[in-house]
C-alpha cells in the first residue's frame, strides 16, 4: 500500500536524521567563563595566568593566606608567641594547649589547603609537560615557579605533620589510596624542586614585583631547607647568595617599612590582590585588636623584650576595653580596607637569611662571622651590638641568642617559633610548663576526615 | 563548532524537503476524495434540556471535516449529504448524533453531560486525550478555577487543588517562586542554586527554565519566580503529569513531573468578535501576626534575667531597661509589616475569527502593594496574541501563540526586616524623631527603616513564543512541527546608601550599588508525524518525533563602590571600583526522538507505550544519549456487560497501571569538563573542582495502579492512585581524601529515594436542578520519602542532613532531658559523653514537612448568583519560630511569660551561659511542634447581571464579583508562617477584592 511506503520512507529518514546528526548536535563549546585545560597551556598568556591563579589562590588557602587557619597563627599558638583571648574558639585552643583533635577543623583546612595548592602546581606542571603551544622561555620559568610552589608547600607540611604522602599528579584515583612517605623522601623531594627551580629560573629576568617568585627566593628558601636538615656549609653558601645581592635586598631601617609592598628587605610576599575585594592582609585583620580579637601575643612574650627595642614599640601593639586587655602583633597596620593595598603579607625576608648565615656560620665555629649578622638585626632593633658588648660569647651562649633574636624578630610569620624549637629539640623544655606536653606534640595530627577516606594513611603516635 | 551548524542546517533542509515532499503528494491524493451524494442545506436551532439556545456547539457532517458552529442564538447552518447524519458536541454535553434523512430543518435538545469525563480534552504533552481513555496519571486544573485570583505566581493558584502537586508558597513577599515538588523531593541535591527537583515546565510546548531567578533583598531566600510574567487570566488550563506513563515521554527531563501550561487561543472559528474587560482592585494584609510580649512583660522577664544572674544592669547591658523609655510600648509588627497593600488588575481580551482564522489578543495590567511601610509595589504588564489558521479543508493548520510579560518588584535591600519586627523590644525607640529624621536614640538601636533608603529594582521581561504546523498528509496521518523561542532578560539593580548605616559607622561607609542580569534564550524545533487509524475493534494512535534544542544561559553581576554623591550612586561609570563578581555564561543543548504508540480495544481495553531517546549536552560525551521508556495500561471494566449487568449503579469502573524510566537531567552544566575558571583575584586561571569523565543523570524508576469509580451516572466520582518512585544514580560530591586536591568528585551514586504515596480525588455533583447547582470536589495525599540507600554518607557532605532508612525532611537533633532544677536552663544529653555537644549527640529523629496534605472545593450557583470556595489542608510538623533565649534584648511570643512563670521555659538570664543551653534545645523536641493549618484558601462569589436587563446596552455579560485569599487560618502553630514553619518570613496575603466584568 501507497500509505505504507510513506511511513516506511518517512521512518527511514528519521532514523537517518538521528545517526547523523544528534551526537554532533549536542557537541557544546566551552562557555566564556571556563577555560579547557588544554587550552590554557595552548599558549603562553593563559598559561602565566594559571601561575598567576597560584598567586592570587596563596591569599585565600588557609594555610598560606595568614588567617585563621594559617600556619602563622596555628603554629603561633602551638609555640609560646600566641594565644586565644578567650577559649570559646575550641579549635584555637586545642592548638596553643598542644592537645590537637585530629577532628579539629583547623587543622583540617591547614592539611587540606595544602594540598589543594599542590594540585595546582601538580596540575601546572603537567599541562606544561604535556603542552606544544607554550614557548620554551615561558615554560621553563613556570615550571621553576611551580616547583618552587610545591616544595614550598612540601616544607610547611613535612615539618608539621611529618612524614606526608608525596603527590605528583592530579590523578585522584590514584591520590585518594596514597601511604605516606617517610621524611627524608619529601625533603628530597624538596631539595630537588628547589634544585630544579633555581635552575630554571637563572636566566629570567626577575620582576619589579616580589610576589613572583625568582631564583632568589628558590635559593633563600634552599638555604632554610638546610639549615633544618643540618647542612651548615650549603646553608651558609646559599644565603650568602642571597645576602650578596645588596643591590636588590637590604635590611631597612624603618620597622614600619618592612612589611609595604616591595620592600627591599622582602624576598616573596603574597599579595592581598588574590583577595579581590578586601585589600589589607589576612595578617592585619587577624591580629590587630579590636573588641572581637581572637588572637593575642602571649604576656610572657611580650615581656621578653627589653625597654628599648624597637619592635616592641613598632610591631607589638596594646588593645583594651572595658571588658579586655592584651598585646597583639602589629606588624601589619591595615586592618580592613577596601581599593587600596598597602602592604603585602610577607613569607620570606632578608632578616631571616642573616639569622641562617649567623646560625650556619656559629654551628662551624666562624663566631666572629655570626655575631656581626647578629649584629645586623639587633642594631636595626636599637639594641647593644654583641660585638661591643660581649664580643667573646661562645658558641652555645650565641646559638641560644640567636634563636632567641629569631623569636623576637619573625613572630607572628609563618610559624617561625614553633618549627625552631621543633628543630632544635627545645619543644618540650619550653613548651611543657605551659600545657599539658607530651613529646609526641610536635607533630600535628593527621586529619581524621581524610583517614576515614583513605585507610592507607596512618596517624601520628600520641593521637 | 562551525560544523554543527553546518549540520544544522542540513538537517533542517531535510526535513523541509519531506514537508514539501509529502504535501505534494497529499495534495494529489485530496483531490481524489469525491463527495458521492447529492448536497444540501440543512438549518437548525440547538438549545438545552431547558429550552435555552446553546451557542458555540460544534455541528460536523458525520465522517467528513465539514462542521459549523452554533451562533449566539443556537443558530447553525451546513452543507450535508441528504443521506447524512450530523454531529453535535459542546463540552458539557453529551454528543448527539441525528441521521438527516432529507430534512432541511433539525432542531436539537442537547442532554447535560453532568460530569463530562470522556469529553474534556486532557494536554498529555504531545497528544491529548480524556480523562476517560487515560493511563497516565494527569491532574488538570482550568483557567476558569485561577483566573480570578489576586496573586502573582500562577503555580500558587494550584495550591490545594491537585493531588500529588505540593505548593509552599514561602514568602508572601510578591513575586517570590513558591516551591513545587511533584510526588516528593527524589532528588537529594535540594539547595537553591544545585537543586535536582524542578518539574519541567512547557508553555504552550516550550520548554522553559523553571529555576528561581537568583533574588535579591527580601525576595532572597526564595528568588523570583520565571512564570510571574504569565498572566493568569491568559491561561487555558495547567495539566501536570505525574506517572511514568504520562511523563517517560519527556525522557530525562520527566523524573519530577512535567507541568504543561496552555494558553487561551480564540475559541472557535466563525465567531463575532467578542471583547471581555474585567477590572478588579482590593486589598491585602498579613494572613498571621505573632502575639508577642508586651512592654510590661518584656521588662519584667529583663529585669528578672539580672536578678537571675546576679547582675547589675549598666549602659550596655542594658540600654533597654536604662536608657530606652520603659513606658513606651510599639506593636513591631504592626510598624514593619501592618500595612495595607492596594491591589488593582485590569484585563483586556478580544477574540474572534471567521471560517478559516481565528485570533485572541489579551493585555493585562496587575499592581500590587506591598504591607511593608514606604513606597513599594510590585506590578507587571502581560500582552498575549494567539492566532489559529487552517486551510478550509482543514488539512493545514496554523497557530501562533505569543506571551510577553514584564514585571517589576520595586523593593529595599534589606533581609532581616521581618526578624526584626518579632525580635525588637516592645519598647525600642520611636522610629522618627520630631523633626521627621530617622531616630538612632543615641546610636542604641538600628533603626530598622534606615534600610527603606536601599532601594532594590528588579525587572524581569519574558517572551515565550511558540508556532505550530501541521498538515495532513493522508487520512489519519499528520505532520507536525512545533517551533518555539523564549527569552528572559533580567535586571535588577540595588542600591546602598551610607545613610542607611549607623551615623557612627557611617563614616567609614561608602556609597555602593549592585547590578545583576540574567539571561535565559532557548529555541525548540519539534517536527512530529501523527497516525490514527482503526485496526479490527480498535483505535490506534502512534506519534513519533524529535526534538532540537538550544538554550544560553548568563548570568552577570557588577558591583560599584564609592560613588561620592548619592545621586550618582548606580551609575557605574561613577564608581570609585567596578567588580564584576560573577560571570557565568552556559550554553545548553539537547536533542531527542520521542514516539508513542496507542492503543484501545472496544475502548475497553487501553495500551499506551511511550518512550524517548535522548541526549543532554549535560553528559559527558561517553554518556550523553540514553532510553527511556513506560508502558501504561487501562481497563475500563465497567464496559465489560457483567458488570454493567450486576452493578447498575457503577457508571464507570476503570482500573490502571503504569511502569517506566524517567532521567533527571538537572546535573551542574559542564559538570565533565576538565577546565579552568578565574581566580577571584585579577588575571588568575585555576582548577575549581576535580573531573569526572562518567558524569550523568539521575534516573527515576515510576510505578503506578489506579482505579478510578464513577456512580450514578457519573454524578459521583472517585479516584484513588498508589504510586512508587525510585530515584537513583544520584548525583553526588563522592567524598575524597584531601590529598587528591579537593574533598570530592561530582559523581553518580547508587544512592535511591523513594517516594510512595497514595492520592484520592473525588467529586459529587450534589445537586443539579434547574436554578441550583452544587459541586464539591476533594484531594487528598499521602505521602512518604525515604532514602532506601546511600552507601558511606558519613564520609559526604549530607552525613548531618540524611540518614539512610529515613524521609529526606527530618531534623537530627539532641534528647531534650527538660530543665536543669540546678541551673533553670534546658538540658540536653551528651549521648556520646565527650563533653561536647555536636552531631554525634543528635541522635533523635524527627520527621518533619508535610504527612498528609490536600484539599476541599465547593462550587454552588443559584440563579444568576454563585460561590465558590476551596479549602487548604496541610498536616506536618516544623520548627518554632526562632527566638534568643529569654531574658536577651529581643522580643519573645507572648506564651514564654507564662511558660517562665510555670517553669515550664528555661528561666530569664542574659548570660552567655544561658544561651548555649537554650541553642541546644533549640536542636530539640522541645522547639519542634505540629505546624498543621486548615485554610480557606480562596473564596469567590459572582453574579450574573440577567441579560434582559442589558439588552439595550448591546453587552453580553456583565458580572460582579468579590474575591478573597487565605481568609481564614486554623492553625495550632505557634509561630509566624505555618507555610514555612521556623522559615520567619512574610506570611501569604489575605486579599480581598471586588470587581466586574463585561462582555461585549
Amino acid at each position: 500500500m501507497l500509505r505504507n511506503i510513506y511511513i516506511r520512507q518517512l521512518f527511514i529518514l528519521l532514523v537517518i536524521l538521528i545517526n547523523t546528526s544528534c551526537e554532533d548536535f549536542v557537541e557544546i563549546e566551552t562557555p566564556k567563563h571556563k577555560i579547557v585545560s588544554a587550552t590554557v597551556f595552548a599558549e603562553d598568556e593563559t598559561a602565566i595566568s594559571a601561575m598567576t591563579g597560584i598567586y592570587n589562590e596563596l591569599f585565600n588557602a588557609d594555610f598560606s593566606g595568614g588567617w585563621r587557619s594559617s600556619v602563622s597563627v596555628l603554629s603561633g599558638l602551638s609555640s609560646d608567641v600566641l594565644e586565644p583571648v578567650n577559649s570559646n574558639s575550641v579549635s584555637n585552643a586545642e592548638f596553643n594547649q598542644n592537645e590537637i583533635s585530629p577532628n579539629n577543623d583547623y587543622n583540617f583546612n591547614l592539611w587540606s589547603s595544602t594540598f589543594n595548592i599542590i594540585y595546582m602546581t601538580n596540575a601546572l606542571l603537567e599541562g606544561l609537560s604535556n603542552s606544544e603551544g607554550v614557548s620554551e622561555e615561558v615554560s621553563l620559568r613556570l615550571e621553576g615557579e611551580a616547583s618552587f610552589i610545591r616544595a614550598f608547600s612540601y616544607f610547611y607540611l613535612v615539618n608539621l605533620y611529618g612524614d606526608v604522602p608525596i603527590i605528583l599528579s592530579t590523578d585522584y584515583e590514584q591520590n585518594s589510596l596514597v601511604t605516606r612517605n617517610n621524611r627524608e623522601a619529601v625533603y628530597e623531594l624538596i631539595i630537588e624542586d628547589l634544585e630544579a627551580s633555581i635552575v630554571f629560573l637563572d636566566s629570567h629576568t626577575e620582576s619589579e614585583d616580589r610576589t613572583r617568585v625568582n631564583k632568589f627566593v628558590a635559593t633563600a628558601m634552599l638555604a632554610r631547607v638546610y639549615l633544618f636538615m643540618e647542612d651548615w656549609e650549603k646553608a651558609e653558601i646559599l644565603s650568602n647568595q642571597v645576602l650578596a645581592e645588596t643591590s636588590k635586598y637590604e635590611i631597612l631601617e624603618n620597622l614600619d617599612e618592612v612589611f609595604l609592598p616591595n620592600s627591599k628587605e622582602a624576598i616573596w610576599q603574597i599579595s592581598p590582590i588574590g583577595g579581590n575585594v578586601l585589600t589589607n592582609t589576612n595578617e592585619g585583620s587577624v591580629y590587630i585588636g579590636t573588641s572581637r580579637s581572637s588572637i593575642k601575643l602571649s604576656d610572657q612574650f611580650v615581656s621578653s623584650f627589653s625597654l628599648e627595642d624597637k619592635r616592641l614599640d613598632q610591631w607589638v601593639g596594646f588593645y583594651s576595653d572595658t571588658n579586655r586587655a592584651f598585646h597583639f602583633p602589629f606588624k601589619y597596620k591595615d586592618r580592613s580596607s577596601t581599593n587600596n593595598i598597602t602592604e603585602y603579607s610577607m613569607v620570606l625576608r632578608l632578616a631571616e637569611q642573616f639569622f641562617i648565615r649567623a646560625e650556619a656560620r656559629a654551628r662551624t665555629g666562624n663566631l666572629s662571622g655570626a655575631i656581626a649578622d647578629l649584629d645586623e638585626i639587633r642594631s636595626r632593633s636599637n639594641l647593644e651590638t654583641i660585638s661591643e658588648s660581649n664580643p667573646g660569647i661562645g658558641q652555645e651562649q650565641l646559638l641560644e641568642l640567636i634563636q632567641e633574636e629569631r623569636k623576637k624578630e619573625l613572630f607572628s610569620e609563618w610559624g617561625h617559633r614553633w618549627l625552631d624549637l621543633k628543630r632544635t629539640n627545645r619543644a618540650s623544655e619550653i613548651l611543657s610548663p605551659f600545657t599539658s606536653w607530651e613529646d609526641t606534640d610536635v607533630l600535628y595530627p593527621i586529619p581524621e576526615e581524610d583517614r576515614m577516606k583513605n585507610p592507607n594513611l596512618t596517624q601520628n603516635d600520641g593521637y | 563548532m562551525k560544523n554543527n551548524y553546518s549540520r544544522l542546517k542540513w538537517v533542517a533542509l531535510i526535513i523541509l524537503g519531506g514537508i514539501f515532499f509529502f504535501l505534494s503528494k497529499a495534495a494529489h491524493a485530496a483531490t481524489t476524495n469525491i463527495l458521492f451524494f447529492l448536497q444540501q442545506e440543512v438549518t437548525g436551532i440547538v438549545s438545552d434540556e431547558n429550552g435555552v439556545p446553546v451557542p458555540g456547539v460544534t455541528v460536523t457532517v458525520k465522517n467528513t471535516r465539514r462542521g459549523a458552529v452554533t451562533k449566539l442564538d443556537g443558530q447553525y447552518e451546513i452543507t450535508a449529504p441528504a443521506n447524512g447524519a450530523l454531529v453535535f458536541s459542546y463540552i458539557g454535553f453529551k454528543t448527539f448524533e441525528v441521521a438527516i434523512d432529507g430534512r432541511s430543518e433539525i432542531n436539537i435538545q442537547l442532554e447535560e453531560d453532568i460530569a463530562s469525563l470522556g469529553e474534556v480534552q486532557i494536554n498529555a504533552g504531545y497528544y491529548n486525550t480524556t480523562a476517560r481513555k487515560r493511563t497516565g496519571n494527569i491532574a488538570r486544573v482550568s483557567g476558569e478555577e485561577i483566573e480570578m485570583q489576586p496573586i502573582v505566581s500562577p503555580l500558587e493558584a494550584l495550591q490545594g487543588r491537585m493531588a500529588g502537586v505540593e505548593i509552599q508558597q514561602r514568602s508572601g513577599v510578591p513575586g517570590s517562586a513558591p516551591i513545587i515538588r511533584i510526588r516528593g523531593q527524589n532528588s537529594l541535591r535540594n539547595s537553591r542554586d544545585d537543586n535536582g527537583n524542578l518539574p519541567l515546565y512547557i508553555i504552550d510546548g516550550v520548554p522553559v527554565n523553571s529555576s528561581p531567578l537568583g533574588g535579591s533583598s527580601l525576595n532572597g531566600t526564595t528568588g523570583i519566580d520565571p512564570l510571574n510574567t504569565l498572566n493568569l487570566s491568559n491561561i487555558e488550563s495547567i495539566e501536570v503529569l505525574k506517572d511514568a506513563d504520562a511523563t517517560a515521554i519527556y525522557g530525562s527531563r520527566g523524573a519530577n513531573g512535567v507541568i504543561l501550561i496552555s494558553t487561551k487561543s480564540g475559541k472557535s472559528f466563525e465567531q463575532k468578535t467578542q471583547v471581555e474587560a474585567r477590572l478588579y482592585s482590593g486589598v491585602g494584609e498579613v494572613s498571621n501576626k505573632m502575639e508577642l510580649l508586651n512592654t510590661e512583660q518584656y521588662l519584667q522577664i529583663r529585669n528578672q534575667a539580672f536578678e537571675n544572674d546576679g547582675l547589675e544592669p549598666n549602659q550596655n547591658n542594658a540600654y533597654d531597661l536604662l536608657v530606652w523609655d520603659n513606658y513606651l510600648y510599639t506593636d513591631w509588627q504592626e510598624e514593619l509589616y501592618g500595612g495595607t497593600a492596594e491591589i488593582t488588575d485590569l484585563n483586556l481580551s478580544v477574540s474572534g475569527g471567521n471560517a478559516t482564522t481565528s485570533f485572541r489578543i489579551g493585555g493585562s495590567y496587575h499592581e500590587e502593594g506591598t504591607v511593608f511601610p514606604g513606597d513599594f509595589k510590585y506590578s507587571k504588564v502581560t500582552g498575549g496574541l494567539n492566532l489559529n489558521h487552517r486551510s478550509k479543508n482543514e488539512k493545514l493548520q496554523l497557530n501562533l501563540s505569543l506571551n510577553y510579560g514584564v514585571d517589576n518588584n520595586n523593593l529595599f535591600g534589606s533581609d532581616s526586616f521581618i526578624s526584626d519586627a518579632l525580635t525588637l523590644p516592645p519598647n525600642a525607640p520611636r522610629l522618627y524623631n520630631d523633626d521627621g529624621s530617622l531616630n538612632w536614640e543615641d546610636l542604641t538601636w538600628d533603626n530598622p527603616l534606615a534600610n527603606l533608603q536601599n532601594s532594590s529594582n528588579d525587572q524581569v521581561n519574558n517572551l515565550v513564543t511558540s508556532l505550530g504546523i501541521s498538515y495532513e498528509i493522508l487520512e489519519g496521518l499528520t505532520f507536525k512541527t512545533n517551533a518555539g523561542y523564549t527569552n528572559l532578560y533580567r535586571n535588577q539593580k540595588g542600591i546602598t546608601k551610607k545613610e542607611s548605616f549607623r551615623p557612627d559607622i557611617r563614616d567609614s561607609r561608602e556609597h555602593s550599588s549592585s547590578e545583576r542580569t540574567n539571561i535565559r534564550k532557548s529555541w525548540i524545533i519539534e517536527p512530529q508525524l501523527t497516525y490514527s487509524a482503526k485496526i479490527g475493534a480498535g483505535n490506534l494512535e502512534a506519534l513519533v518525533g524529535m526534538t532540537f534544542q538550544e538554550s544560553e544561559n548568563d548570568n552577570l553581576r557588577i558591583s560599584g563602590d564609592g560613588y561620592v554623591s548619592e545621586s550618582l550612586i548606580g551609575n557605574l561609570e561613577a564608581a570609585e571600583s567596578v567588580e564584576v563578581t560573577e560571570y557565568i555564561n552556559i550554553m545548553y543543548k539537547y536533542t531527542a526522538l520521542f514516539a508513542r504508540l496507542g492503543y484501545n480495544w472496544k475502548e475497553k481495553y487501553f495500551v499506551n507505550l511511550t518512550g524517548r531517546r535522548d541526549g543532554s549536552s549535560r553528559f559527558a560525551p561517553n554518556k550523553r544519549f540514553a532510553n527511556f521508556a513506560a508502558l501504561g495500561t487501562a481497563w475500563i471494566f465497567s464496559e465489560e456487560s457483567v458488570v454493567k449487568e450486576n452493578i447498575p449503579f457503577l457508571s464507570f469502573g476503570k482500573l490502571r497501571g503504569s511502569y517506566g524510566t524517567t532521567g533527571s537531567d538537572q546535573i551542574p552544566d559542564y559538570g565533565f569538563l576538565d577546565a579552568y575558571e578565574a581566580t577571584p583575584g585579577p588575571g588568575g586561571l585555576y582548577p575549581t573542582q576535580l573531573t569526572n569523565p562518567n558524569f550523568s543523570w539521575e534516573e527515576n524508576k515510576k510505578l503506578e495502579a489506579a482505579l478510578e469509580l464513577g456512580f450514578l451516572k457519573d454524578r459521583i466520582n472517585l479516584g484513588v492512585s498508589w504510586y512508587r518512585n525510585r530515584s537513583s544514580n544520584q548525583l553526588v560530591g563522592f567524598p575524597l581524601p584531601s590529598t587528591t586536591g579537593f574533598p570530592s568528585i561530582q559523581a553518580n551514586l547508587p544512592a535511591t529515594v523513594q517516594n510512595t504515596g497514595w492520592e484520592v480525588e473525588f467529586s459529587s455533583l450534589n445537586i443539579s436542578t434547574k436554578d441550583f447547582r452544587w459541586q464539591t470536589s476533594f484531594n487528598f495525599t499521602l505521602p512518604e520519602t525515604k532514602l532506601v540507600e546511600f552507601p558511606n554518607i558519613s564520609q559526604t557532605s549530607y552525613e548531618n542532613v540524611y540518614r539512610v532508612g529515613y524521609p529526606l525532611n527530618i531534623a537530627l537533633l539532641y534528647n531534650y532531658e527538660g530543665i536543669d532544677p540546678e541551673t533553670g536552663l534546658y538540658q540536653v544529653q551528651d549521648i556520646n559523653g565527650d563533653g561536647n555537644f555536636s552531631y554525634e549527640d543528635r541522635t533523635v529523629i524527627e520527621e518533619l514537612g508535610r504527612q498528609y496534605y490536600g484539599g476541599i472545593s465547593n462550587n454552588l450557583s443559584y440563579k444568576n448568583f454563585s460561590l465558590q470556595f476551596l479549602w487548604q489542608f496541610v498536616k506536618q510538623t516544623g520548627y518554632d519560630e526562632y527566638f534568643s533565649a529569654p531574658g536577651f534584648i529581643s522580643n519573645q511570643p507572648e506564651n514564654v511569660f507564662q511558660g517562665i512563670a510555670d517553669g515550664e521555659l528555661q528561666q530569664a538570664s542574659q548570660n552567655f551561659t544561658a544561651a548555649i543551653p537554650y541553642s541546644f534545645a533549640r536542636n530539640s523536641v522541645h522547639f519542634i511542634s505540629d505546624a498543621s493549618f486548615l485554610r480557606l484558601k480562596t473564596l469567590g462569589f459572582s453574579y450574573k447581571i440577567p441579560e434582559e436587563l442589558l439588552q439595550n446596552w448591546k453587552i453580553e455579560g456583565f458580572r460582579l464579583f468579590l474575591n478573597a485569599q487565605n481568609l481564614l487560618t486554623f492553625t495550632e502553630y505557634n509561630g509566624l508562617n505555618p507555610e514555612y514553619p521556623g522559615g520567619g518570613s512574610l506570611p501569604s496575603l489575605r486579599t480581598v477584592t471586588g470587581g466586574l466584568q463585561i462582555n461585549f
